[in-house]
């Protein structure tokens, strides 16, 4: 009987062979996955508490695709809001391209006592936009596996003024067990306790054993604020710092928080910085202009905490000039228009053409 | 030309001129009266108060593809969906006895995105259904005003059409499809079959534009060199001296509308900036000469490079295409 080639062949050594379903040989919870309850009770009798402490960030990744609009913005299928778990207790949620070009990301994060909206999204009205029925089924579905009667929320933004970031806050009004917190400059400093020590200072959400830090960000916006998760290690940077068209709005203020967020960053761990938006594209320096609704040449939103100094370095060129400064990684706008085009290329940056779909 | 045409014309010559013409008085009696575009000019017509201008939420879009307007009965003004393309750009579709033009084709290339060619196929059974003609009879001319992608993208869903001829997309294809040898000063006539229009070069934004003039409605089309929005004028010098081709006109003969290919502006001047894709408050896509003139006027005080208003469009003096006067509102 004659053999298949495949079964003829010796069979792998075990060193070398790969598991694609998982080694049945390895432990069920790996060093430095410990914590995550991947294991879970099928009806919960009480409130399952989860064990937020753990070696490194929690795992978790971002393995999808972003959506990223369509030629014909019209005729755009896609889901209006995307959302992609990163791991049991963390989500980023996507606004499609085509229901507003921002396309804001937003955060959902889950602690023992309560979960953190982070951002609001760009579209207000909930046909178009449905935001707050998409965190409410999240919400009822982590609280029926966790074995919770109510969960409550709190929203907060990276900046109150952003109107890409804000516009979805008049959907969560009225919500019951929901906290939203206050707009205007000097009432949100008084809620995080930053009255008397902003911008030095840092305020605290506490999430039930994950307490997010509030580190006061202005540059972009005058009540620009960045969180920093210390489950997983992330810090959200919303208008301040993502891979896109940074328009300063005040250059000493963005260049003094970039140091206060660089002197943050080097007192906690940092894996990821991830911020509002994304505008890059996947060749270093170009970028998605202003209203655009499809980006298939879009750059991964998350960005390495080393960035911090680089934007520092940058900033430091154009401070106290009326100038853009185009960067790997992101652009600076300073005091010019937004559609601000520039000649200059950075120096030993291939520059490459990307394709141009029509 | 199709095959089946090629063969019947070719057998006619064949044939003989006796028959030909016995065909030809047996197809006359057969037709109805010619249109008459000379006389009680200029036609009246009507713009919209109010064209489709896009939505917040694109994908909630739930207007055509193309928005078809009858300026008047043989002249209809078709304009692309913001939805479809951010470009939105204006095309005429003026009817002659004997040819129909499309001026500009939009800046989305498939038909299954969107169906130009359909919509023009509609647009030339309605006028022959009123006018009581054969659809095929008529001669499809598909042409542009200049050499930009929002304005030639959807050509192809032309190019199997029977009776049709379209603008190649060169300059030398395009002047030489109206016939020039001296672009831009030239002034050609093209006959619809009993509508005359008037095409000559317009130089300044690209190389390879072109003004047209209906005879008939008397819309003045002067393409993406001089419309209600940003001019992204690339060359000075000639789109100076496309103005005074244009005034010079102005001062000869009669125009009722001056006509560009977009609109970017609110009806209170406001600068809509480059790629929006909803413009609740647009201005009007028709211009008067006063205003045209009212432009040249302040074109030319201009020397440097830069973006001024005239208080109808934005002259971008070599600005580079895509920027705006646009400022960071969040600049504290």
């Amino acid at each position: 009987m004659p053999q298949s080639p495949i079964s003829a062949a010796s069979p792998p050594s075990v060193s070398t062979r790969t598991y694609p379903n998982g080694n049945p040989e390895l432990q069920y919870n790996p060093p430095g996955v410990r914590n995550t309850d991947s294991a879970i009770p099928l009806h919960p009798k009480a409130p399952v508490m989860h064990h937020y402490d753990c070696e490194g960030p929690a795992p978790g990744d971002l393995a999808f695709r972003w959506i990223f609009g369509s030629s014909v913005a019209a005729t755009n299928r896609d889901p209006r809001v995307q959302v992609v778990q990163y791991n049991e207790d963390s989500f980023v949620l996507r606004q499609n391209v085509c229901v507003h070009w921002e396309a804001p990301f937003t955060y959902l994060l889950f602690g023992n006592k309560g979960a953190l909206l982070i951002d609001s999204g760009a579209t207000d009205n909930a046909q178009h936009y449905p935001l707050r029925a998409t965190v409410d089924a999240i919400i009822t579905r982590w609280s029926q596996m966790r074995g919770r009667s109510k969960v409550p929320l709190t929203v907060a933004l990276t900046s109150g003024e952003d109107v890409a970031q804000n516009q979805g806050l008049v959907q969560f009004a009225g919500r019951p067990d929901t906290v939203i917190v206050p707009r205007p400059l000097e009432v949100m400093k008084r809620f995080y306790g930053l009255g008397n020590s902003w911008p030095s200072g840092t305020g605290r959400i506490d999430l039930g054993d994950r307490v997010i830090e509030v580190i006061p960000t202005p540059g972009t916006h005058k009540d620009g604020v960045t969180f920093y998760d210390p489950y997983c290690d992330f810090l959200f940077t919303g208008d301040l710092l993502f891979p896109g068209r940074i328009n300063i709005g005040n250059d000493k203020d963005f260049l003094a928080s970039l140091e206060r967020l660089k002197a943050f960053a080097a007192t906690r761990p940092v894996k990821w910085i991830l911020g509002g938006h994304i505008d890059m594209m996947f060749v270093p320096g170009k970028y998605y202009r202003r209203f655009v609704n499809y980006k298939p040449y879009e750059r991964v939103l998350e960005l390495p905490p080393a960035i911090i100094d680089e934007v520092i370095e940058s900033t430091r060129e154009v401070l106290g000039k009326e100038t853009m400064l185009i960067q790997p990684e992101y652009v600076l706008f300073n005091g010019v228009s937004p559609d601000q085009r520039t000649r200059v290329w950075p120096q030993g940056v291939p520059n490459i053409t990307p394709p141009f779909h029509f | 030309m199709d095959r089946r045409s090629f063969l019947t014309a070719n057998a006619a010559v064949a044939v003989g001129a006796s028959l030909t013409s016995i065909a030809q008085v047996a197809s006359a009696a057969a037709r109805p009266a010619p249109v008459d575009f000379k006389t009680n000019l200029p036609a009246p017509g009507v713009f919209p108060d109010r064209w489709i201008c896009g939505s917040s939420s694109c994908m909630d879009n739930t207007d055509p593809p193309v928005q078809v307007h009858w300026y008047n009965e043989h002249t209809a003004i078709l304009r692309q969906n913001k939805a479809y393309s951010y470009e939105a750009p204006f095309a005429p579709l003026y009817f002659g006895n004997d040819r129909v033009l499309l001026l500009d084709e939009g800046f989305t290339q498939l038909r299954n995105e969107w169906d130009l060619r359909g919509v023009v196929d509609e647009c030339i059974d309605q006028w022959c259904g009123r006018n009581g003609r054969d659809p095929a009879s008529l001669e499809l001319l598909v042409a542009f005003s200049h050499l930009h992608g929002d304005h030639y993208l959807a050509v192809n869903q032309f190019a199997d059409r029977p009776n049709t001829r379209y603008m190649g997309q060169t300059h030398e294809e395009m002047v030489g499809f109206w016939g020039m040898t001296h672009f831009p000063e030239e002034r050609v006539t093209l006959d619809l079959g009993g509508r005359d229009i008037l095409i000559w070069g317009s130089p300044g934004h690209v190389v390879s534009e072109f003004a047209y003039y209906d005879s008939y409605s008397q819309i003045l089309y002067t393409g993406d060199m001089f419309y209600r929005g940003r001019c992204y004028i690339s060359f000075w010098e000639p789109w100076f001296e496309s103005m005074k081709r244009l005034i010079a006109f102005c001062d000869t003969h009669p125009v009722a509308h001056v006509m560009g290919c977009h609109v970017e502006i609110s009806k209170d001047g406001q600068d809509y900036p480059y790629g929006m894709t909803w413009q609740p408050d647009e201005a009007p896509v028709q211009m008067t000469v006063q205003q045209l003139r009212d432009a040249f006027e302040m074109a030319k005080t201009i020397t440097e490079p830069g973006i001024y208003f005239t208080g109808t469009v934005f002259l971008c003096n070599q600005t580079r295409g895509t920027t705006t006067i646009d400022r960071n509102p969040y600049r504290y």
